[in-house]
């Protein structure tokens, strides 16, 4: 029998819950088969079984549970074999067994009928296989995971967590075919939506567990009240988590914010080139993005933190882009945005956002980010302020772009393409100066856009 | 032709091309060499350019690297690279480093033939495989060439080359049959590897004989075990063509290195941390080295032949990059 234990699925898991089981009580499950849809703080995740056997069910679903919990059991014919691989040295007797024929000192020809159990009684010609590596423990491995360097290489491209991915090289590496099946059968492909009204009139509080369904658990607890009748969502736990950290944002930093008016017409023109060039033309989210990486380089402190009275500077430059996903807000991160081309950015910001979309985002793509980029410019905002994702120092909120009459150098009116950017900074890290400045630099980068194709 | 025959045709070639050019060596004259590599040549161009000298080696290439110096062009034979080390001083102190030392002003174009490898019950004294020493030394160029058109193509290219060359002839590939051009202006390039083999599953790369060992190894590979194998013969090792090599393992993922001299400080060993430096993200498993065994080459016979690799070597190790050893 195998333990199936919450595992850890991201970095900064401590517990999760269970949104569906994909297999039944009593279900006989194969090795790699999807188990159950499991959310963390950051995604929700298909959880593979690592063993085979007969599932018993122990949490279910909707329950939250720290990691290394036992969520279920596996019960079955090799469930021994997964059992021993779980634990080498819990169970002697198969050991004994192995080891008696290869002992010299064993009388004469070692019978392994004479000790073996009655299950050992087909005559064995020669001394069993050595003990094979059998199914790896269920749930998450401990300390460092085997794999090639390839396969590191390309679960880092894939965002997959290496923790969930088997190993069948030799010694149980994980290889490249290894990563290649596992990103075929993305942990990420949430549940297309639940789409049914059925299951969301169940009550959790009262009903337990038992039809806990696996988008936010919705009732209407009361009737008639002045307000008509009210519906109480639960949250999903990236609801959870956005709720917590805006409050801790707007409650701890010191806020303030800053707007300019940035001229954009440069930027009209370099995109009507680069889409003459042909190809996918970066979007002047993209150019905001690389024009904010490019001034970030050049004042550190907006790329750190305010850190338990400390400044936190780093050395790498990761624009978050804020992307709407369903019933969420998350932020996917452009690592090294100012080492990449515009094209790189426009490339990997669709790919992400295509990600959110389809809830295929891992939580490694969502992390590390040291600054954000949000835009609402696509519907018609002129401009508003965002709230900083702590611990970041700052972010920039992005309103539409429009033609809009502009009063020209010789003090006539003419009709330029602008738009306006709104940077919110954590006082205690970025003063206003400091501030003003970088901000003058993110639209003197944007109103001369050279600089962005060309670094 | 035979390999020994192509080698013969490029000595010949380069002689009737180039009056600088000449030969020595112990019983390369009269008794037309040791492995008859020589054969015919003194008839056809007399005592001054085919010398047959006393078996002192230090003073024979000593010879050459003076002759190299005036401005000839002499192609030494050592009777077997073991006795090379005899030359050491000769070739490491002088002919490797004089260039550098008359600030460039002297060149050095001298080649010191010789052929290596066990298999014939010869013993320490006669067997060793020292492509790894020569490699080591900065100033020489090596050449390890497997199909007698190499023979023929890279001496060709080593007598032209104004740089000291040691060139590692192999005992058992004398007798090889291949196709050669006849063509008097073929020559092989130094720093091109050769790819004999193209496979996608791994890449072995084939020193010398072995570059055959691992062809005949692939062949069972493929039919039995369903790994295509990318055989790579570096024919130099200096220059060694490393692009070749590291854009067959970025396809394969995999390398294997069969050589027959030492494991330690082997050819395998300079070659596997090229490889992890340079595409350390690409190997998706150890790279494994089959090499001769750590020990002095047995006389006896059944000894010797374990104690270089053959087909089930490799087999074993290319298998042992997809799947633990049974």
């Amino acid at each position: 029998m195998t333990e199936i234990v919450m595992p850890r699925l991201s970095d900064s898991m401590e517990e999760g819950t269970i949104l569906k089981w994909l297999k039944a009580d009593g279900d006989a499950v194969a090795r790699g088969e999807p188990l159950a849809e499991i959310e963390t703080d950051k995604a929700t995740l298909t959880y593979e079984s690592d063993a085979a056997g007969v599932l018993k069910i122990v949490a279910e679903a909707g329950d939250t549970l720290p990691i290394g919990s036992v969520i279920a059991h596996l019960d079955g014919d090799d469930g021994a074999s997964t059992k021993a691989a779980a634990k080498p040295e819990a169970e002697p007797q198969p050991d004994e067994e192995q080891a008696a024929p290869a002992q010299p000192t064993t009388e004469a020809p070692p019978q392994p009928d004479a000790q073996a159990d009655p299950s050992a009684d087909s005559a064995p010609a020669t001394p069993a296989e050595p003990p094979r590596p059998a199914a790896p423990p269920a749930g998450r491995r401990e300390g460092r995971v085997k794999a090639s360097p390839l396969a590191r290489r390309l679960a880092r491209e894939h965002g997959l967590d290496l923790q969930l991915v088997t190993g069948t090289g030799p010694g149980g590496r994980i290889v490249k075919s290894d990563i290649e099946q596992a990103a075929k059968h993305p942990p990420a492909p949430a549940p297309a939506e639940t789409p049914a009204a059925p299951e969301a009139a169940a009550a959790p509080a009262s009903t337990g567990a038992a039809a806990a369904p696996a988008s936010p658990p919705t009732a209407v607890t009361e009737t008639g009240t002045a307000k008509g009748d009210v519906t109480v969502q639960e949250l999903t736990r990236v609801q959870g988590l956005i709720a917590r950290r805006m409050a801790e944002s707007r409650a701890t930093i010191p806020t303030f914010e800053l707007r300019t008016e940035i001229d954009m017409d440069a930027c009209v023109a370099l995109r009507a080139e680069l889409k003459a060039l042909g190809g996918d033309a970066p979007s002047y989210n993209d150019m905001v993005v690389k024009a904010s990486a490019l001034a970030l380089r050049e004042f550190p402190r907006a790329n750190g933190s305010y850190r338990d009275g400390r400044f936190e500077l780093y050395g790498r430059i990761n624009v978050g882009v804020a992307v709407a996903a369903t019933d969420a807000l998350v932020v996917p991160t452009v690592f090294d945005a100012d080492r990449k081309s515009l094209r790189e950015i426009a490339r990997e910001t669709r790919a992400l956002a295509e990600r959110v979309r389809t809830q295929a985002v891992t939580p490694p793509e969502l992390s590390g980010g040291t600054f954000t980029v949000s835009n609402l410019g696509m519907y018609g905002v002129t401009d508003f302020t965002a709230v900083i994702n702590p611990p970041q120092a700052a972010i920039l909120a992005v309103g539409a772009l429009a033609r809009r009459a502009v009063v020209g150098d010789d003090g006539e009116l003419v009709a330029r393409h602008t738009m306006s950017v709104t940077l919110a900074c954590d006082h205690r890290i970025l003063y206003g100066a400091d501030a003003a400045e970088f901000l003058a630099r993110i639209r003197a980068l944007l109103e001369r856009p050279l600089a962005l194709a060309f670094s | 032709m035979r390999y020994r025959e192509a080698l013969n045709a490029a000595l010949r070639e380069e002689m009737e091309r180039d009056p600088d050019v000449l030969l020595m060596g112990e019983d390369i004259g009269v008794f037309n060499g040791a492995f008859k590599v020589t054969a015919g040549l003194l008839d056809e161009f007399g005592e001054r350019r085919v010398r047959d000298t006393p078996i002192s080696e230090n003073t024979i290439v000593g010879m050459g690297v003076g002759a190299a110096m005036t401005g000839l062009r002499p192609v030494v034979e050592l009777m077997t690279i073991n006795f090379s080390l005899l030359a050491m001083d000769q070739i490491v102190n002088h002919a490797a480093s004089i260039r550098y030392m008359f600030g460039g002003q002297v060149k050095v174009p001298l080649v010191v033939r010789m052929p290596q490898g066990a298999g014939h019950q010869l013993g320490p004294t006669h067997s060793h495989s020292w492509e790894a020493l020569y490699l080591h030394v900065p100033g020489l160029l090596v050449a390890v060439p497997t199909t007698a058109a190499d023979a023929k193509g890279l001496l060709k290219s080593a007598i032209r080359d104004d740089n000291p060359v040691v060139f590692i002839e192999h005992e058992y590939l004398y007798g090889q049959r291949g196709e050669v051009p006849d063509d008097e202006d073929f020559t092989v390039r130094f720093g091109e590897a050769a790819i004999r083999r193209e496979g996608s599953d791994v890449t072995i790369v084939g020193i010398s004989r072995m570059a055959l060992t691992a062809a005949r190894a692939a062949k069972t590979l493929s039919e039995e075990h369903g790994i295509e194998s990318e055989i790579i013969d570096p024919r130099t090792l200096r220059p060694l063509d490393l692009d070749t090599i590291l854009t067959s393992v970025r396809k394969t993922n995999r390398l294997v290195i069969v050589e027959e001299g030492w494991p330690h400080g082997g050819v395998g060993a300079n070659l596997a941390a090229l490889v992890q430096e340079q595409a350390f993200d690409d190997l998706d498993a150890p790279i494994q080295r089959v090499t001769g065994a750590d020990v002095p080459m047995p006389y006896s016979k059944p000894l010797e032949q374990i104690a270089f690799p053959h087909e089930p070597q490799v087999i074993d190790a290319v298998v042992a990059t997809f799947k633990d050893r049974p």
